[in-house]
């Protein structure tokens, strides 16, 4: 119990240290783009392909719920609200936790077994602001961005599975994606993923910071920051729901 | 054009593992071990994420249903929304995020300190012995943990629903009751049992095929964990289109 308590502080104070280098220059701008930019063309094409078959699978399991009622027109707010609100928000973080959380704990754990980081150190660059508050940084600016991505490959597929598979009139469709839709509700998603990025890339980067043990370190670095990344959000997800939207 | 040849060399490495399997008996210690680490370990996690998976639900649930004045159908829309689909999903990303990278990152090691050519050396089939009781384990113990995944999301979704929400709970349950069947329950436990067979596969075959030293471990993990979803969620529609569509 103790030791976890210890290690949430530790965790506190690194979290506090890369905050306060993001918010004071010298910001690290290069890496920043660089990292955000390579964030988002390597989850994209992961994001879509989850959030597209999940749109389908909600417009598959909405009309079996709405054809009891004959209420079919009403499956397109349900799916909007659904994918801008929860799913896409959620499923994109999930993916950019696997596939950038985890490569970023991959990269330091493996610098920092290499002795890299402390190569750093002695050559007197602030390794946390060099290496870590860029990274973090990208994951804010590359999670709104994905879930951008994901809501709209999310409508795309409840678009599909309705209108092509179901055969439901197309006009009908759009014009009632909006009927309970506000843009709070995809500005809610941004605020939330903004936050899940800031989350997934603190987790990964203290996990890589602070790696040990070879190789299997590295492994178990990765390892970890998904699945606790992964359980952070979800918690800290219903906490915003209900605050954004309750 | 890489992706091709990553799902054929998939393929043949089910299909190497499948010569093995059915000519020997499987390494029964073995799986027991590794049922005990999939399923005991991972509980935490999933009954945690579970639970914020319900409480969502029921959120989301009521703020769909309220404009329509239907906030009596939350029940209804929790189970057939977690039962059928969410809550045997995620319980699939979570094993895959927990125990897949375990299966990866274990065998990438392996294969970064030779041990998996050690294990050539003395005749002993690799997938064989690393494979086959990763499988057989993640086969038994999915299902139960897909089925305690449902039960936790449905818990916590209730508790929502009636505590923060003011719903009426008989209600509630009334209504997930009745849009409840038997076959939701069994789709879900036959998702479970093709949602471990691809976590499995996919892991290993990232894990064995791994390259040499901390970065390929990391990117071995790493890979696991997002084909894994990826390849999830794209069969979890296949599975509801037959079953359901």
């Amino acid at each position: 119990m103790t030791d976890l308590l210890a290690r949430i502080g530790h965790f506190g104070a690194f979290a506090g240290r890369v905050a306060v280098r993001m918010v004071t220059p010298p910001w690290n701008h290069e890496d920043f783009f660089r990292h955000a930019w390579t964030v988002s063309v390597r989850c994209l094409l992961p994001v879509i392909a989850v959030t597209f078959p999940f749109g389908l699978v909600i417009g598959l399991q909405g009309l079996a719920i709405f054809d009891l009622f004959g209420a079919q027109r009403l499956l397109p707010s349900l799916i909007s609200v659904a994918v801008l609100r929860e799913l896409s928000p959620v499923l994109a973080s999930v993916l950019v936790a696997a596939q950038a959380g985890s490569s970023y704990a991959a990269e330091l754990g493996s610098m920092r077994i290499k002795e890299e980081l402390d190569a750093t150190e002695i050559m007197a660059v602030d390794s946390v602001r060099w290496h870590v508050a860029p990274r973090v940084a990208a994951l804010m600016l590359a999670c709104p961005i994905l879930n951008t991505v994901g809501d709209l490959a999310g409508l795309a597929g409840g678009y599909t599975m309705a209108v092509v598979v179901k055969g439901e009139p197309s006009g009908v469709f759009l014009a009632n994606l909006w009927v309970f839709t506000h843009p709070s509700d995809v500005v809610g998603g941004l605020i939330k993923t903004t936050i899940f990025g800031a989350i997934i890339g603190m987790i990964a980067c203290y996990h890589g910071f602070y790696a040990t043990g070879g190789a299997a370190g590295v492994g178990r670095a990765v390892n970890d920051t998904v699945v606790r990344a992964a359980l952070t959000f979800f918690a800290v997800n219903y906490f915003l729901t209900s605050a954004l939207f309750g | 054009m890489s992706a091709l040849a990553w799902v054929g060399g998939l393929a043949y490495f089910a299909w190497d593992w499948f010569k093995v399997a059915v000519t020997r008996r499987p390494p029964a210690g073995q799986t027991l071990v590794e049922a005990y680490r999939i399923g005991v370990q991972s509980l935490p996690v999933l009954l945690t994420i579970s639970v914020f998976v319900g409480t969502n639900l029921a959120l989301q649930g009521y703020n769909a249903f309220v404009p329509l004045g239907g906030q009596r159908l939350v029940g209804m829309f929790v189970a057939m929304a977690g039962v059928r689909e969410l809550a045997p999903l995620i319980a699939a990303a979570m094993i895959a995020a927990k125990a897949g990278t375990e299966m990866a990152s274990q065998i990438a090691v392996m294969r970064t300190r030779e041990q998996i050519d050690a294990l050539e050396v003395m005749a002993v089939n690799p997938y064989w012995y690393l494979v086959t009781p990763r499988l057989y384990a993640i086969l038994a113990v999915m299902p139960a943990l897909s089925l305690i995944a449902v039960f936790v999301t449905v818990c916590a979704s209730y508790c929502v629903a009636v505590y923060q929400l003011g719903l009426n709970g008989p209600t509630f349950l009334e209504y997930a009751r009745t849009s409840t069947h038997l076959r939701d329950i069994l789709t879900g436990e036959l998702k479970a049992l093709v949602f471990a067979v691809i976590i499995c596969f996919v892991s290993c075959y990232c894990g064995f095929r791994s390259e040499k030293g901390p970065e390929g471990v990391g990117k071995a993990t790493n890979q696991a964990v997002v084909l894994s979803c990826i390849l999830c969620v794209s069969f979890n529609y296949l599975v509801s289109q037959v079953l359901y569509g």
